[in-house]
């Protein structure tokens, strides 16, 4: 087919006039069964490299990706064309992806987009004996590196995948992001034999900033003051959860319309944010790096990081987004020196102790386990232990095999011993990855052509488009008015205690703070710790403050606080005084039946369930019938404790419980 | 991992090519014109035609399996994920014995395994037998895997109930090493992953299997698995034949194939095809494994076995407790104070006609026109 010919199809199918060169490149290569890596940035058409190809192959083409937001909105995309396109992600119900894993068998789908964690599932891998496959499509390819900036070991398998493919069934790699390493990484793992395409990196129409602060404070009172004078509508990238909340409360109190995103929220949140983003429907979205660096809006303005990357390509990732109309946005990046401290610890924490991979070692040699019965055995975090997981899985020391339905982790006969200089050579990459961070921080010169240097971008031009280079520094004045705001936002904002859950009545409680990020934390701690006597007033005073905040004028019919679980009569002191300002009765009855362990011993959800199971009795249980019921805590620190308490209060008659704590740890998944 | 993982799964399960037909062509791709199966698949029609001489359904039949390479190829990288190797007859991981034995005309182009491969390479004995195996020839398999276990050599057996999995539990029993020969493709013995995982883990047990790794148990598959034992043990060992089925035909074919089989001299009052398969040539061993010198079966087996049991009263003791009421086989052994296993009773009681089996949470027998007095007895 020639480019002409190929250009006519383009026009009636695709509505577009034509190829740019490389993308021509590309799909020439593809149409004749070879293989291909394409890096090139964002906006630059990528996806027509494979979805001509596909319109014109007789069978499907499969196209693995991460990003569930990019799916749905390219397939939307074609489906506006009519080009037959489905995608199957773990978003849609069971039903829903059966029905189109069945139309791709039977032939009806052109496209079909797949994340690749599919590839676990038997009902997908039975399909795919049958399915007349044309292509396999790798989308965000640097996801195969361990030496890139998003590392998924999902992508082992697509990469054993694309190994074992018979010869002339083109394969397709993209990527926006990759550094020489990488992309020669990817080559390597993909058995050689495949073409590399690489475009220019350069985005003209950034405006690139870097903001020079040395508090939190100071970004706040920046951002408060100016964010609605940035052009449309962008995004802020927190650090992390926690300061996704904080900052959209405080924009919030500004009465800046915005919104706060986190891989946490349930999948229609996500999509509604997601689809408020495409419409403009805020100022900015508050998100950790967990915000689909997918979503297909040409418009976005701007891009504001609170906190610096861990690399110049998580940098050049995440704002990659910006601008892809070719319009001017604003990238905005702010520095404390103490904010090294948080990818620091993403590179140090990312990493367990050797002595914790010993035990998920021992433990898996004697018995084949699942991951909740790995989690059991070890005491070990969900996170901790998919790390853990994903390096002996890649030492090949043990593997995840599928029983039916359930996945367990087995040892491998003749397994090799722990290479831990492994784990050595990555954190030292990523801790220069760092350090190149901070030195584009720091450096005089053109921030873009800094960038497109570290990836491995040799094109030539002028990069004048940033505060090096012309445009005017920002620096930020802290003035009382400004102070006083952010005061008053302080003492006015208490983190909600989330803990309703089916079959039991619990409903959302509230807390004073978060621990560790206020003097509550400090106050808090002198009294458990330090022999401190009683709560400070302090705290009552803004517990109460929390309280009135979120249940009003409501009242209680009874007052119940979490029994200790040494002794000690703080939280029963504590509580009392509650009871006498709110005039509601306290009971002590609620006790514990049996010896519990102090909660902050077990380190996933697991084992602090089962420490809590059955382990609270109430005295006199008609006490409890038809009540309305405040439960006082301390700390708030998983929901373990509360929700055992919740469950076993609703079988006795209680009509509603709430809790509510001095302060709620920060733990738990950062972003 | 086999990067030609596809191909070989192509070529292995050609729909009724036959081990003979399918190897004959890797000889001529592979040694004769140097070509790897990803080169072979790559020619053109005219070439497997005219220089392959393949005929027409032959040809289509190559189409087809090239069509399917990619789907190969995810269930191929499935089977890697879960732990599986393949081993291609080209390999040089591929069974020597498993060549030797069974040849062009019946070594299987493919083989999926998981566990300690070296275990292939190590002397070994094929420990076989039936199903319904007496007591006697559990007690012979479990001494001659002692024996081999402590010499060092490699137990195979085909994880069937009886002698085959007498075989392989006395080899773990005895800290041996065992290849179990599946009966069925790979992916579908789940359970028994699980069972063997410690013996696996340390390297004491190889599964193998040369079926569709989806394929589930069949009968046929338990027969063609049959030679896969004999082929890749050194030594054969038999407990105990009837004059049919498996073992009886396993046999027969490795005499045919001039292997040296040792067969359990069987006592006098055995009904087993045992002196029939050592009439045809197979060599008749004691209890240790060593063979009887001038052993000579004699024919008058079934007047013997009249003379010999006083089986007739123990029926009639069973039978007699059996019209009382419904037993469970540990009740009857109990109570007629019987030195029977509880398997033989089990066994001897499913063979009678006039005994009723009721399955109950644990298993009861009784006497059958006893339920149709009973269910009378309710009208």
């Amino acid at each position: 087919m020639t480019k002409q010919e190929a250009e006519a199809i383009l026009q009636k199918t695709f509505k577009l006039s034509h190829f740019y060169d490389e993308q021509w490149l590309t799909i020439e290569k593809i149409l004749k069964g070879e293989r291909v890596l394409l890096i090139e940035k964002t906006g630059f058409g990528k996806s027509l490299c494979f979805q001509f190809p596909a319109i014109l192959h007789k069978g499907t083409t499969v196209i693995f990706s991460p990003l569930i937001a990019l799916m749905r909105d390219q397939v939307k995309k074609l489906n506006s064309l009519s080009i037959s396109a489905k995608c199957v992600n773990s978003e849609q119900a069971p039903e829903e992806n059966s029905q189109i894993i069945n139309d791709a068998k039977a032939g009806k789908i052109k496209i079909l987009y797949i994340a690749p964690e599919r590839q676990e599932n038997s009902e997908w891998i039975e399909a795919t004996r049958q399915m007349n496959l044309s292509m396999v499509v790798v989308d965000e390819a640097h996801c195969i590196s361990v030496w890139g900036h998003d590392f998924r070991p999902a992508f082992r398998r697509i990469i054993n995948l694309v190994n074992l493919l018979p010869k002339g069934l083109p394969v397709l790699a993209t990527t926006a992001t990759a550094t020489k390493k990488v992309e020669a990484d990817i080559a390597q793992q993909m058995g050689g034999n495949l073409s590399i395409i690489r475009g220019n990196l350069m985005r003209d129409n950034f405006k690139i900033f870097v903001i020079k602060v040395s508090s939190e404070d100071e970004k706040l009172i920046w951002l408060g003051k100016n964010l609605e004078k940035l052009p449309g509508s962008g995004v802020l990238y927190t650090g992390t959860r926690v300061d996704t909340e904080i900052y959209s409360k405080w924009f919030e109190h500004l009465k800046i319309p915005s919104i706060g995103y986190n891989a946490g929220l349930d999948p229609e949140s996500r999509i509604a944010i997601e689809n408020g983003l495409m419409n403009n429907q805020w100022k900015c979205v508050i998100s950790t790096n967990a915000l689909g660096m997918g979503i297909d809006k040409p418009d976005i303005r701007f891009i504001i990081h609170t906190q610096i990357p861990q690399s110049p390509i998580h940098y050049y990732q995440e704002i990659g987004r910006a601008g892809r109309d070719g319009q001017p946005s604003y990238i905005i990046l702010f520095y404390n020196p103490e904010d090294r401290r948080l990818p620091e610890a993403f590179i140090e924490g990312g990493r367990p102790a050797i002595a914790k991979y010993e035990k998920v070692i021992n433990a898996i040699k004697n018995e084949m386990l699942g991951e909740k019965d790995l989690m059991r055995r070890t005491n070990l975090k969900q996170n901790q232990l998919r790390v853990i997981k994903a390096d002996l899985i890649e030492q090949k020391i043990i593997r995840e095999v599928t029983f039916g339905r359930s996945k367990k982790i087995e040892y491998i006969t003749k397994a090799p011993q722990l290479n831990t200089k492994a784990f050595e050579e990555l954190r030292a990459s990523k801790t220069n990855d760092l350090e190149k961070m901070i030195e584009y921080v720091e450096t005089t010169q053109s921030r873009m052509k800094y960038l497109c240097d570290y990836l491995g971008d040799t094109a030539s031009g002028s990069f004048n488009n940033c505060d090096n280079t012309g445009l005017k520094k920002i620096t930020v004045a802290v003035t009382t008015e400004w102070t006083q705001k952010l005061q008053d936002f302080r003492e006015d904002y208490f983190p909600v205690l989330e803990v309703e859950t089916k079959g039991t009545n619990l409903v959302n409680g509230v807390t004073a703070s978060y621990y560790g990020v206020s003097n509550v934390g400090a106050a808090l701690h002198r009294s458990k710790y330090e022999n401190g006597g009683d709560f400070p007033d302090l705290l009552l005073k803004l517990t109460l403050k929390a309280y009135r905040k979120k249940f009003g004028q409501e009242k209680f019919d009874l007052i119940l606080y979490v029994p200790p679980t040494k002794s000690g009569e703080l939280v029963k002191n504590f509580a009392m005084k509650v009871s006498q300002v709110l005039k509601f009765p306290i009971s002590h009855n609620l006790t514990k039946q049996r010896v519990t362990n102090e909660q902050k011993v077990f380190e996933n959800s697991y084992l602090k369930s089962d420490n809590v199971k059955d382990a609270f009795i109430y005295k006199v249980p008609v006490e409890i019938q038809g009540k309305s019921i405040l439960l006082i805590d301390d700390i708030f620190d998983s929901s373990a404790t509360v929700k055992e308490i919740g469950r076993y209060l609703t079988n006795l008659g209680a009509l509603k419980i709430a809790p509510l704590a001095i302060a709620r740890t920060v733990g738990g998944d950062l972003v | 991992m086999n990067k030609e993982a596809a191909y070989w799964i192509a070529l292995a399960h050609l729909p009724r090519w036959g081990h003979l037909k399918i190897n004959n062509l890797i000889i001529q791709f592979y040694h004769e014109y140097k070509l790897t199966p990803e080169n072979f698949f790559q020619l053109s029609e005219n070439d497997w035609k005219n220089q392959y001489r393949l005929e027409y359904n032959e040809v289509e039949d190559l189409k087809k399996a090239k069509s399917e390479l990619a789907n190969n190829a995810f269930l191929a990288e499935s089977l890697y994920n879960e732990g599986y190797e393949l081993i291609p007859i080209t390999s040089p991981e591929y069974s020597k014995n498993l060549k030797e034995n069974l040849k062009t005309a019946h070594a299987p182009a493919l083989l999926y395994v998981k566990g300690n491969k070296q275990i292939m390479y190590e002397k070994s004995v094929a420990i076989v037998g039936s199903r319904n195996a007496s007591d006697k020839s559990l007690q012979f398999t479990d001494n001659i895997a002692k024996l081999v276990s402590k010499e060092y050599k490699v137990v195979v057996s085909g994880f069937a109930k009886g002698v085959d999995k007498q075989a392989l539990d006395s080899a773990i029993k005895y800290k041996g090493q065992s290849i179990i020969v599946l009966p069925q493709g790979i992916m579908t013995f789940g359970s028994g992953f699980k069972t063997y995982y410690k013996q696996i883990v340390d390297g004491d047990v190889l599964v193998l299997s040369t079926f569709f790794p989806k394929a589930p148990w069949k009968a046929e598959l338990a027969m063609a698995r049959n030679p896969i034992i004999y082929g890749l043990a050194d030594e054969i060992y038999v407990a105990e034949s009837s004059d049919k089925g498996g073992t009886w035909s396993g046999v027969v074919d490795g005499l045919r194939k001039s292997r040296k089989i040792y067969v359990r001299k069987p006592e006098a009052s055995e009904n087993t095809a045992n002196n029939l398969l050592i009439q045809k040539g197979a060599i008749a061993v004691d209890f240790n494994g060593i063979p009887v010198q001038g052993y000579k079966p004699i024919e008058t087996q079934k007047t013997i076995l009249v003379a010999n049991e006083p089986k007739i009263n123990y029926d009639n003791k069973i039978f007699g407790l059996l019209k009382t009421g419904e037993y469970t086989v540990k009740d009857i052994l109990k109570k007629l104070q019987l030195d029977w296993s509880e398997k033989k009773l089990r066994d001897f009681l499913k063979k009678q006609k006039e005994v009723e089996m009721i399955n109950k949470k644990s298993l009861r027998f009784t006497i059958k026109n006893q339920v149709v007095k009973q269910n009378l007895l309710f009208d």
